[in-house]
């Protein structure tokens, strides 16, 4: 009996001091949370993609490829992908750029940095959120502070809304404004590139560009990398800009896809058609994903290979 | 030894953590079960006593409904004012019952039937939900009233058959309590029109006479002529329009039973659509970037002075008239522009909205109760000042007349006008599923008729057969 009982104990105590199974215990509630939020959602909204489910009805009648077929002459659709691949090709760049500017600056060795650093990160932490949005929207307003600076300084006034030319450059503005989260990545990658290299290069007589361009960036690549395909994949969601600002008007010039989405989803009450559009948004995410990690053999330099 | 102790220490918190969650989780779906058995249990209980005196059963069951607490969860869209009021009118029922409890939300209007979507799709909806002339979509989460009425729970004595018609189902199944009947119109500030020396609005006035007011307002004084490029423009307008031509009832913009479209030749729309654009061009009217800065009644460029004209449903107009009021400007409220001088008015007097009792609600009777007070006491009428619409119930009607405000006055005066107007016989101001894509679309084409890329008479094809894609 005492034999028993002791075997027992150790074989439970085993069993929870296998690495395994404490790891398990500790992912549990991520796992949990996984299943439930997202993994089952996921699957339902696969299957919803082929069904005319709506909210308001709640009956899903299976419909085929139908929703997919409807995408390819809905106008609006086609509107938002093009509008949305313009959003993404200008603010993507665009923000990484002025993320490795600043955090170029700001890794000199100066009292302030950390200070200058926080500061240029809040924008970040605010981002996403409809305040700042709504501060945007009256920032670039018919009688909004851009326009009165314009106008003090005699130029015609500019109606950034109301064009459909013009609507979508302020939420690319507004996107590149938060570059905090990238400028973090980079700071902490330009701090791992060591000073030998630039001594080396300054003894060769090489001037700051050269070193910039032949000895950061190269060794700064993976990141670039790295952030390239976060800030694509977040840029492609963007969501709280147009629905705030916009509302994806004028003439559905800044109908961001998940906007549009949305609207399918609970403004026009056809979840079933929102669900095929966003397994379409994933197919092309991942496509271009893809093409970005394809080519990233050809500028991503990796210390270990040369 | 320690670190085994350790690990098994964190395992073990991790693993009741990790129940305690679900039990509370539990926990909290079994509240509402358990109150629901006690108050079967208490219902049961009374029967038993009640069999044998009738009467006694009714006073026990009164005794008992004032005791049981209650709480109602209610929700609805609108203005400030609109807020403010129906939150006073909750209060004064929470006063006067102290056994219920309001659990209330207020919204704008699309965030409004945003959140409703989500609430039928999990079976949640408020116990007392508001609804308007797009109802139909709905239908499966309304708990109707008939019932209520009948067990005499709903008063609706002093309201008429044809105020009760406008929320009743086509096979005569009450729906819901109308908060007011309403129309649209134009509300104007007759001062700009007089220093742009533009020509007032008539009783018969058209869409021509409106455009040129506009566009002289706009010239002169360098405001936009008239405002709102939102889903007004399309309900008061664009669908208005349609009913204006031919002879009365013949032309409607959806049919009768929303099964079809109520007109044939898309061309009908072809010379409003032209209007617009043509405004837009000139800035006489505001463009989708302007009208994107105006998010409710209250903000609307007519308020804020940018403005000389703007779509109403009459109901606004009080609230506007007195925030004009304080600027010291003086508004007034002219009817939609006609076709011909001659021709149909296109007005159609329509329920506001209406407050149902939802399907979901444990507590039908209770919110019914409160709909029917809602609609029928003076003293909380006296609070609502007919923001939702003028009340159906004569009695309130009567008593809000009697110390009707300027602004209020000028809108009872309107309605009346408007109700003396010839009507078709039979006509539906409801809206079929769908139309909230018609109506963005509608926009976005004017849009593109502005900027060049497709005509008038396109624009016009496309939107026919947007809301004929509805049916199909």
């Amino acid at each position: 009996m005492v034999d028993t009982k002791r075997t027992a104990s150790t074989r439970l105590s085993m069993f929870f001091n296998n690495d395994n199974v404490v790891g398990h215990v500790f992912a549990a509630p991520f796992i949990f949370g996984f299943i439930c939020f997202s993994f089952i959602p996921i699957c339902m909204s696969l299957y919803y993609a082929f069904t005319d489910y709506s909210l308001g009805s709640k009956v899903a009648v299976f419909v085929g490829a139908k929703n997919f077929l409807m995408l390819f002459e809905d106008e609006v659709f086609i509107k938002s992908i093009k509008k949305t691949l313009q959003y993404v090709f200008f603010a993507v760049p665009l923000k990484l750029s002025f993320a490795l500017l600043v955090a170029f600056v700001l890794t000199r060795k100066s009292r302030m940095v950390t200070f200058y650093r926080s500061l240029y990160y809040v924008p970040s932490l605010v981002g996403g959120s409809v305040a700042v949005a709504l501060v945007w929207k009256q920032l670039f307003a018919r009688k909004g502070l851009f326009n009165s600076v314009l106008m003090n300084m005699g130029f015609e006034k500019i109606n950034w809304f109301g064009s459909e030319a013009l609507a979508i450059y302020p939420l690319i503005l507004m996107a590149v404004w938060q570059f905090g989260s990238s400028m973090i990545i980079f700071a902490a990658g330009l701090k791992e590139i060591p000073s030998t290299y630039y001594e080396a290069a300054q003894i060769d007589g090489a001037n700051g560009f050269q070193s910039f361009f032949r000895i950061t960036l190269p060794c700064l690549s993976p990141i670039i990398l790295y952030n390239l395909v976060m800030q694509t994949i977040s840029s492609f969601m963007t969501f709280t800009q147009a629905f705030v600002i916009t509302a994806g008007g004028p003439n559905n010039a800044t109908m961001l896809y998940a906007l549009n989405v949305y609207n399918q989803a609970f403004k026009y009450n056809r979840m079933g058609y929102a669900c095929a559009m966003s397994w379409v948004m994933l197919v092309v995410m991942s496509l271009i994903t893809l093409v970005i990690f394809r080519t990233s053999k050809f500028w991503v330099f990796s210390e270990s290979e040369s | 030894m320690k670190k085994k102790l350790v690990s098994i220490l964190l395992a073990a918190t991790m693993i009741t953590g990790g129940l305690a969650g679900c039990g509370s989780e539990a926990g909290s779906t079994q509240t509402p079960d358990a109150n629901e058995s006690v108050s079967s249990e208490t219902a049961t209980s009374e029967a038993a006593p009640t069999s044998e005196t009738p009467q006694a059963e009714k006073a026990e069951e009164k005794e008992d409904a004032s005791e049981e607490p209650i709480t109602l969860r209610m929700a609805w869209w609108g203005s400030q004012d609109r807020h403010d009021k129906t939150i006073a009118a909750i209060e004064l029922y929470e006063s006067l019952n102290p056994n219920v409890t309001f659990e209330y939300e207020y919204y704008s209007f699309d965030d409004y039937f945003t959140k409703l979507k989500t609430l039928v799709a999990s079976d949640e909806v408020w116990d007392v939900f508001q609804l308007g002339g797009n109802f139909p979509m709905y239908l499966d989460k309304i708990y109707p009233l008939d019932e209520f009425i009948d067990s005499g729970v709903v008063d609706v004595s002093k309201i008429s058959e044809a105020n009760l018609k406008t929320t009743r189902e086509t096979d005569g199944t009450q729906l819901g309590l109308t908060n007011g009947i309403n129309t649209y119109g134009i509300a104007y500030d007759p001062a700009m029109f007089e220093e742009a020396g533009a020509e007032l609005p008539t009783e018969n006035w058209t869409w021509e006479d409106y455009q040129k007011a506009a566009d002289t307002i706009t010239e002169k004084l360098g405001i936009f002529g008239s405002s709102t490029f939102l889903t007004s423009d399309f309900i008061a307008g664009c669908s208005t329009y349609i009913g204006q031509q031919g002879s009365l009832g013949q032309y409607s913009f959806f049919n009768l039973d929303l099964t079809g479209m109520g007109f044939d030749d898309p061309q009908m729309l072809t010379p409003y659509i032209q209007m617009r654009a043509d405004m837009i061009k000139k800035g006489s009217y505001p463009d989708a970037g302007a009208s994107a800065e105006v998010t409710n009644i209250e903000n609307d460029f007519l308020v804020t002075g940018e403005a000389a004209m703007t779509w109403v449903a009459v109901n606004q107009f009080p609230t506007i008239y007195n925030v004009c009021a304080e600027q010291g400007r003086e508004l007034a409220l002219a009817p939609l522009p006609k076709v011909n001088a001659s021709g149909n008015s296109g007005a159609l007097i329509q329920s506001s909205q209406m407050l149902c009792v939802s399907q979901d609600s444990e507590h039908k009777e209770a919110a019914a109760a409160f709909i029917s007070w809602f609609e029928n006491d003076v003293d909380c009428n006296n609070i609502l000042q007919a923001e939702r619409g003028i009340p159906a119930n004569e009695d309130v009607r009567a008593a809000l007349a009697a110390s009707a405000t300027k602004g209020q006055q000028i809108m009872y005066d309107y309605v009346d006008s408007v109700s003396k107007n010839p009507t078709p016989k039979e006509y539906n101001v409801l809206s079929p599923d769908g139309q909230d894509q018609v109506q963005d679309n509608y926009l976005n084409y004017i849009q593109q008729v502005v900027s060049g890329e497709i005509t008038a008479s396109e624009a016009a094809e496309k939107t026919y057969s947007d809301a004929q894609a509805i049916f199909n």
